[in-house]
C-alpha cells in the first residue's frame, strides 16, 4: 500500500518539477564471508519440487549463485510423512519427484525442512495454508490520453477466504513466461494489501485484481499495453504463511526500488528476515526462506477486442 | 535535583525582595512609524545608569528606574535612534514610534539587534533571520523561503534537496517545534521540502532557538522555530506581490481604524497547472497539481492597556491524476490573542490556539472499487503568560499552557466489487499541561542569568485500548498479547516531568562575552517516519503506555566577540552536547501506515549529539555576509539495530560549511551568492547478495546500519537583484517600487548525491540465468536551475 502510494507520489513530483538524475556507480563495499542461502518454495502443484542450497556472493558478483553439493535435504510433516530431496544435475539443487498424480503435501499440515551439510543442520517449520479458486479472468480497456495510447489490461476475479489472516502471492505468467521482476511481486493479505484492514471474505480489491499486468516501457519510454490481442495469461495464487508474507513484503521494499524522487521515501537498506536457522547458533548463518504453498490458477487467451468487458 | 529547585526559589525570592525600593516605571510599545508594526527586540537604554530593556514579541517594554531626569535612548537596527529627555517622578506610559532609515548602502543582516547584539544578549544558540535578509539569499527557483534560508545558519541542516523540514544540532525533523504565531505547524513544507509553508510577505520575525529554550516553550527536543506574522500596516494601505517561477503572491495590508487596528491578508498559489491546462488534457479531466496558502492577521487596540490579535493560516498541496485518484495535505492554524497591561510592570498575554494537519489520499476506479483515506492531528491550546518587570535587574515570566490533542491515525473506507468496508483506527485523545516560571536576572556588571523551570504532564485519555505487547528478541516485531478497553475520560497513561532551563552570560568586556546553558526538553508527540526524507504521509503519534516520552538534556558553552570599526564583525564559537533517552527507531520492514499495532513496530534507544559551531559575520558595508561552519556528530544506540552498537543517524554530517555573501554593485543592482559544502551523509550498503525465487536480494552480512558515507555535497547559488527606478522621468519620487530577481541555483550543475540504491535493474531476466546487480546514485537536482521573479510594492 505504502509502496504504491509513494510510487504515485514520486511520479507526480517527477512531472511537477523536473526529473531527478540517476547514474550507475561502482562504490567499494565491505567484504564478508559467505553464508548459506536457501530457496525452498514448495507447492502442491503436480510437479517436481526443488530446494536450492547456495552460498551468498559478493554483491557485485554477477555470476550464477554457487550451489552447495552434498547436503541431505528432507521435509517431514506433522503426521510423520517424509519427503526426501535428491541432488539433481545442477549443484545445490535438491529435487523431490512425485510418483504419478501425486502432489506435495496437504492443506493444514505442518512441514519441517531439515538440511544437513558439513555437520551443520539448517531447519525451518511452516504450514500449508488454503487458497481460494481463481474464478475468472477478464480484459479491460483504458482509454488513452495525450501521453499514453489506449491500453488493454487484465483483471482476475477471486474471493478471499474466511477468516482473517490469509496471505497470498499472486504470480502471473504472460504467454507462458513468469513475470519475475521485483515490481512483479504481488501480495495480498486477506482481500487487500496489509494486515489490520479487516477486509476479509470479499472479492480481492481492485488493485490486487489488476496486479497481473506488466507495465513495461518501450525504448522511447512509452508505456506498452500489458496485453494485446493474441496474448495469454495464467494467474497462479499461492498461499503463504504469515512469516512468508512478511518476508516477501520486505523483499519488495528492498528490491523494488523506485529510483528518482521515490528515493526520498525509501527506507534504509535492511536484511530481509529468514525463517531458517542453524541448530548451532554459533554455526554458519543462513538466509533465505521456506514456504509450502497451496496453489490455484486460471488462464485465458485474449482472442479478440470483443472480449473487452469494461472500458475506463 | 531538589536542591536545584530550592536554589531556584531562593533566587526568585531574592529578586523580588530587591523590588521593594521606591522607584518609577516607564513602559509602553515601540513601533515602526511608517506602518505601526510592533518592533520585536528594540532596545531602551539609559546610558547614565547603564540599565536597559528590550521589547518583547509584542513590542512592549517596561523599565524601572530611580526618580530623576534621564536621556532615554531607543534603538533598533535600520531605524533612526531616538533620544527622549524625560523627567521621571511618577510611572509613565511612553509609546515610541521609530522612523526607518531610508535606502542606503548598508543592509541589515541576520541580527536585527545591534545595540543588543549576540555578544550582549544572554541568549545563546539563537539565530534571528529578519525577512529582509531572507529575501536576499539566493533561492531555489527564485522563491524566497524561510526554512531554506535557515539552513544557511550554523547547526542547521537537512538530509538533502527536496527533503521536508530541517535538522538542528543532530535532531530529527520531528524534534523541532515550529510555531506560527504560537500555533504548532506539524508539516512545514509545500511540495515536500522544496518550499516552506510560510509566506515571506506575511512574516515579520523568525527566530530559531537551538539551545537555552525559554521555559515558556516545550514539547520538542531539538529546537524552537518561532515565526511571528506581521500585524498589517495601521497607517495606510499597502500591497506587496510578485510573480515567480512557481508561485504568484499578493499581500494586502490596511488600517481597520487608523493607528488603532489593522489587518494583513497574504496569499500564494502555484500556477503551473493553470498555465498548462489548455495544453494538457488530463488537467481538463480533473487532474490537479497545485499548492497554495492563505495567511491573515488582524489586530485592534481596544485602549492603551488592551489589545487583541486574530491570526490564521490555511494551506494545502493538491495532487490528483484525475477526479478519483490523488493526494492532498495541509495545515490550518488559528490564534486569538489578548494583550493586557495589568500594571506598569505586569504584562500579560492570553492565547487561544487551534492547529490541524491532515492529509487525504484516494484511489479507485468508480463507486464499486475505491480506497479513500484521511488522517489528521489537531490541537486546541489555551496559554496565559505573564511578564513581571520586577526592577531593572529582574524580569520574571510565568504562565501555564494546556493543550487538548486529537489524533486520527486513519479513517478510511475501501470498497471492493461493490462491498464497502470501513477501515478505521481508534482516535487518540491526549492532554498536555505545563506550568512554568523563569527569571532574567542581572547580577552586577558582568553576570546575567536566565533560569527557569517547566513542569509538564501528558495524559492519554479513553475511550481507547490499553494494549500489552509480548517481549521478543530485540529488533523483531512485537505482537499484542492483551487488550483492555478503557472508558471515555479514564486515564490510559500519564507522564510528568520537570524541565529545568538555565542560561548565563559573563560580559568580560564591552565586546566579549562567555555564555553557558543547560536545558532539559521533553517530547510527548513523535513523528513516525522511517524513510530517508520525511514525507507528507508520516503520522504523529502520542506517548502512551507503550511509548515513553523522549527526553533530551543539552549542555552548551559559547564564546562571543564583536570587533572592527563600529563592531562591524561578529564572531561566535559554540559547542553543544545533547543526550537523549527514548529516541524512536523502527524494526526492519516496519508497517507504519494504518496499523492498529503501530507500537509493536517501534524500537527505542539512546541518542547523543555533539558539535562545534563557528560563525563569522560582517554586518554592514557594501559587501557583507557570513560564514558558518559546523563540526558535528549524531548517533543512536538501539537494541536490535547495528548489533546494539552506536550508529550514525541518517542526518549525521561531519562538516557543514555555509558561506553567504551580499554585494551592492550600485543603488539599483545587488548581487548575492551562497556556497554550501556538507560532508556525505551515512547510508547502509550491502556486502553480499543471494537469490530467492528469481529475485536478487541484497544482504549486509555484518548487520551494520549506516556503514558507509555518500560523497560530499556542495553547491553554489547566485542571484542578482535589479531594483526599479525610484524616481519618475519628471524627477518625482515614485510611490510604487518594484524589483526583479534573477537566480541561478546549482551554478556548476553538480549532481549532488541524495542517495545510492542497489538494484537488479529494470529488465526481466530469463528464469535460471544470472542476475546483474548495480548501484545507482540519485541526484534530486542534478542541473543548473535558472529562475526569474518580479516583485512589487505599492
Amino acid at each position: 500500500m505504502k509502496q504504491l502510494t509513494l510510487k504515485y507520489l514520486s511520479f507526480l513530483l517527477g512531472i511537477a518539477i523536473l526529473t531527478a538524475c540517476e547514474d550507475v556507480i561502482n562504490p567499494g563495499l565491505e567484504s564478508a564471508a559467505p553464508v548459506y542461502a536457501v530457496d525452498a518454495w514448495i507447492t502442491n502443484s503436480q510437479q517436481a519440487q526443488v530446494v536450492k542450497l547456495m552460498r551468498t556472493q559478493p554483491y557485485f558478483d554477477n555470476s550464477l549463485p554457487p550451489g552447495v553439493s552434498g547436503a541431505n535435504v528432507r521435509i517431514t510433516d506433522n503426521q510423520g510423512i517424509t519427503y526426501s530431496f535428491v541432488e539433481g544435475a545442477n549443484a545445490g539443487e535438491y529435487i523431490w519427484t512425485p510418483a504419478g498424480n501425486e502432489s506435495f503435501g496437504e492443506i493444514g499440515r505442518q512441514y519441517t525442512l531439515t538440511i544437513t551439510i558439513n555437520g551443520e543442520t539448517l531447519t525451518s517449520t511452516t504450514e500449508m495454508n488454503p487458497v481460494p479458486p481463481v474464478d475468472s479472468i477478464t480484459f479491460n480497456k483504458q482509454l488513452g490520453n495525450q501521453f499514453i495510447d489506449d491500453i488493454y489490461f487484465a483483471e482476475f476475479w477471486a474471493t478471499d477466504l474466511l477468516p482473517v489472516g490469509d496471505a497470498y502471492w499472486i504470480k502471473t505468467y504472460k504467454n507462458g513466461v513468469l513475470l519475475n521482476k521485483p515490481s512483479d511481486i504481488n501480495l495480498a493479505y486477506d482481500a487487500a494489501f496489509s494486515r489490520g484492514g479487516g477486509f476479509t471474505g470479499v472479492t480481492f480489491i481492485a488493485p490486487v485484481r489488476t496486479s497481473v499486468n506488466p507495465f513495461d516501457e518501450d525504448e522511447d519510454g512509452a508505456i506498452l499495453s500489458p496485453y494485446v490481442v493474441g496474448d495469454s495469461l495464467y494467474v497462479e495464487v499461492n498461499s503463504l504463511s504469515e512469516q512468508a508474507f512478511d518476508f516477501l513484503t520486505e523483499v519488495v521494499i528492498q528490491t523494488d526500488r523506485p529510483g528518482g524522487f521515490g528515493e526520498l521515501f525509501s527506507t534504509p537498506l535492511a536484511n530481509v528476515p529468514s525463517n531458517l536457522r542453524n541448530t548451532n547458533p554459533s554455526g554458519t548463518k543462513v538466509v533465505g526462506f521456506f514456504n509450502v504453498a497451496a496453489v490455484a490458477g486460471n488462464g485465458r487467451k485474449f482472442k479478440s477486442l470483443e472480449e473487452i468487458s469494461r472500458v475506463f | 535535583m531538589n536542591k536545584a529547585y530550592l536554589i531556584f526559589l531562593f533566587c526568585l525570592l531574592f529578586s523580588l525582595k530587591l523590588s521593594a525600593e521606591e522607584k518609577v516605571t516607564i513602559n509602553g510599545y515601540v513601533k515602526d512609524a511608517s506602518n505601526g508594526e510592533a518592533l520585536i527586540g528594540a532596545t531602551i537604554y539609559v546610558r547614565t545608569l547603564g540599565v536597559g530593556a528590550t521589547t518583547n514579541v509584542y513590542g512592549f517594554y517596561s523599565l524601572t528606574l530611580p526618580n530623576g531626569t534621564y536621556d532615554i535612548e531607543f534603538t533598533y537596527i535600520g531605524y533612526a535612534k531616538q533620544v527622549i529627555n524625560q523627567v521621571l517622578n511618577s510611572n509613565l506610559r511612553l509609546d515610541v514610534e521609530m522612523i526607518p532609515q531610508g535606502e542606503q548602502l548598508k543592509e541589515v543582516v541576520i541580527s536585527a539587534e545591534k545595540e543588543q547584539s549576540l555578544v550582549q544578549s544572554v541568549e545563546m544558540g539563537v539565530n534571528k533571520l529578519d525577512i529582509k535578509t531572507i529575501t536576499k539569499i539566493p533561492a531555489f527557483l527564485g522563491e524566497v523561503d524561510v526554512i531554506r534560508s535557515l539552513q544557511q545558519l550554523p547547526g542547521v541542516s537537512s538530509v538533502g534537496e527536496g527533503a521536508s523540514g530541517f535538522n538542528v544540532r543532530g535532531g530529527s525533523v520531528g524534534q523541532n517545534l515550529i510555531l506560527l504565531d504560537e500555533a504548532s505547524v506539524y508539516n512545514s513544507s509545500h511540495l515536500l521540502g522544496f518550499f516552506s509553508v510560510f509566506n515571506p510577505d506575511a512574516v515579520k520575525d523568525t527566530k530559531l532557538y537551538k539551545a537555552a529554550i525559554p521555559a515558556q516553550y516545550g514539547g520538542r527536543l531539538a529546537s524552537l522555530l518561532d515565526v511571528r506574522m506581521k500585524e498589517g500596516n495601521n497607517k495606510t494601505f499597502e500591497a506587496n506581490g510578485g510573480v515567480g517561477t512557481i508561485f504568484s503572491r499578493l499581500s494586502l495590508e490596511a488600517p481597520i481604524v487608523k493607528d488603532k487596528g489593522s489587518f494583513i491578508v497574504a496569499g500564494r498559489r502555484s500556477y503551473i497547472d493553470v498555465l498548462a491546462k489548455p495544453f494538457v488534457d488530463i488537467l481538463q479531466d480533473g487532474a490537479k497539481l497545485n499548492f497554495y496558502d492563505l495567511t491573515g492577521k488582524a489586530n485592534y487596540n481596544i485602549n492603551e492597556k488592551n489589545r487583541i490579535f486574530l491570526s490564521g493560516y490555511f494551506g494545502r498541496d493538491v495532487f490528483f491524476f484525475d477526479g478519483d485518484q490523488g493526494f492532498s495535505w495541509g495545515n490550518k492554524t488559528g490564534t486569538l490573542r489578548y494583550n493586557k497591561i495589568f500594571s506598569d510592570r505586569l504584562f500579560a498575554n492570553f492565547s487561544a490556539i487551534f492547529s490541524e494537519y491532515d492529509y487525504s489520499l484516494q484511489f479507485g476506479e468508480d463507486d464499486r472499487d475505491y480506497f479513500r483515506w484521511k488522517s489528521s492531528i489537531s490541537n486546541y491550546t489555551f496559554k496565559p503568560s505573564f511578564s513581571y518587570f520586577v526592577n531593572s535587574n529582574n524580569e520574571v515570566s510565568f504562565g501555564a499552557e494546556t493543550t487538548y490533542y486529537e489524533f486520527e491515525p486513519a479513517n478510511a473506507t475501501a470498497a471492493s466489487n461493490g462491498v464497502a468496508r470501513p477501515l478505521r483506527l481508534d482516535t487518540k485523545y491526549n492532554v498536555e499541561n505545563a506550568f512554568y516560571i523563569s527569571n532574567d536576572q542581572k547580577i552586577g556588571e558582568v553576570l546575567t542569568v536566565q533560569y527557569g523551570i517547566r513542569y509538564s504532564s501528558f495524559f492519554s485519555l479513553g475511550p481507547g485500548k490499553k494494549i500489552t505487547y509480548n517481549d521478543t528478541i530485540p529488533g523483531a516485531r512485537r505482537r499484542p498479547v492483551s487488550e483492555v478497553e478503557v472508558r471515555s475520560g479514564d486515564v490510559i497513561s500519564q507522564y510528568n516531568n520537570w524541565e529545568p532551563r538555565l542560561s548565563m552570560k559573563a560580559q568580560l568586556s564591552n565586546n566579549i562575552s562567555l555564555k553557558a546553558g543547560y536545558n532539559r526538553m521533553v517530547q510527548y508527540l513523535h513523528l513516525i517516519s522511517n524513510t530517508t526524507a520525511s514525507n507528507p504521509l508520516d503520522v504523529w503519534t502520542p506517548s502512551s503506555d507503550n511509548i515513553k516520552p523522549e527526553i533530551g538534556d543539552q549542555y552548551t558553552v559559547g564564546y562571543f566577540q564583536s570587533f572592527g570599526k563600529n563592531d562591524n564583525y561578529e564572531f561566535s564559537a559554540e559547542t553543544y552536547f545533547r543526550q537523549t533517552d527514548n529516541q524512536i527507531d523502527y524494526i526492519d520492514g516496519a508497517n507504519l501506515l494504518i496499523n492498529e499495532y503501530l507500537e509493536g513496530e517501534l524500537l527505542t534507544g539512546k541518542g547523543r549529539a555533539y558539535g562545534l559551531e563557528l560563525y563569522l559575520q560582517k554586518k554592514e558595508g557594501r559587501f557583507n555576509g557570513w560564514v558558518a561552519y559546523t563540526l558535528g556528530k549524531t548517533e543512536l544506540q538501539v537494541e536490535g539495530i547495528n548489533n546494539g552498537e552506536w550508529y550514525a543517524t541518517r542526518y549525521d554530517q561531519r562538516h557543514n560549511l555555509k558561506v553567504t555573501g551580499f554585494y551592492e554593485i550600485n543603488k539599483r543592482l545587488s548581487a548575492s551568492a551562497n556556497f554550501t559544502f556538507v560532508s556525505g551523509t551515512p547510508a547502509t550498503f550491502p556486502t553480499s547478495r543471494y537469490v530467492v525465487q528469481g529475485i536478487l536480494i541484497p544482504y549486509n552480512a555484518n548487520e551494520s546500519r549506516n556503514n558507509v558515507r555518500l560523497p560530499a555535497f556542495h553547491r553554489l547559488d547566485f542571484s542578482l537583484r535589479l531594483d526599479g527606478k525610484t524616481v519618475k522621468s519628471n524627477g518625482k519620487q515614485r510611490k510604487n517600487t518594484d524589483y526583479w530577481v534573477f537566480g541561478l541555483y546549482n551554478v556548476y550543475a553538480r549532481k549532488n548525491p541524495f542517495s545510492i540504491y542497489f538494484t537488479q535493474g529494470d529488465k526481466r531476466v530469463p528464469v535460471g540465468s544470472a542476475i546483474n546487480s548495480e548501484a545507482r546514485q540519485i541526484a534530486i537536482i542534478g542541473t543548473i536551475v535558472p529562475s526569474v521573479s518580479y516583485n512589487f510594492h505599492f
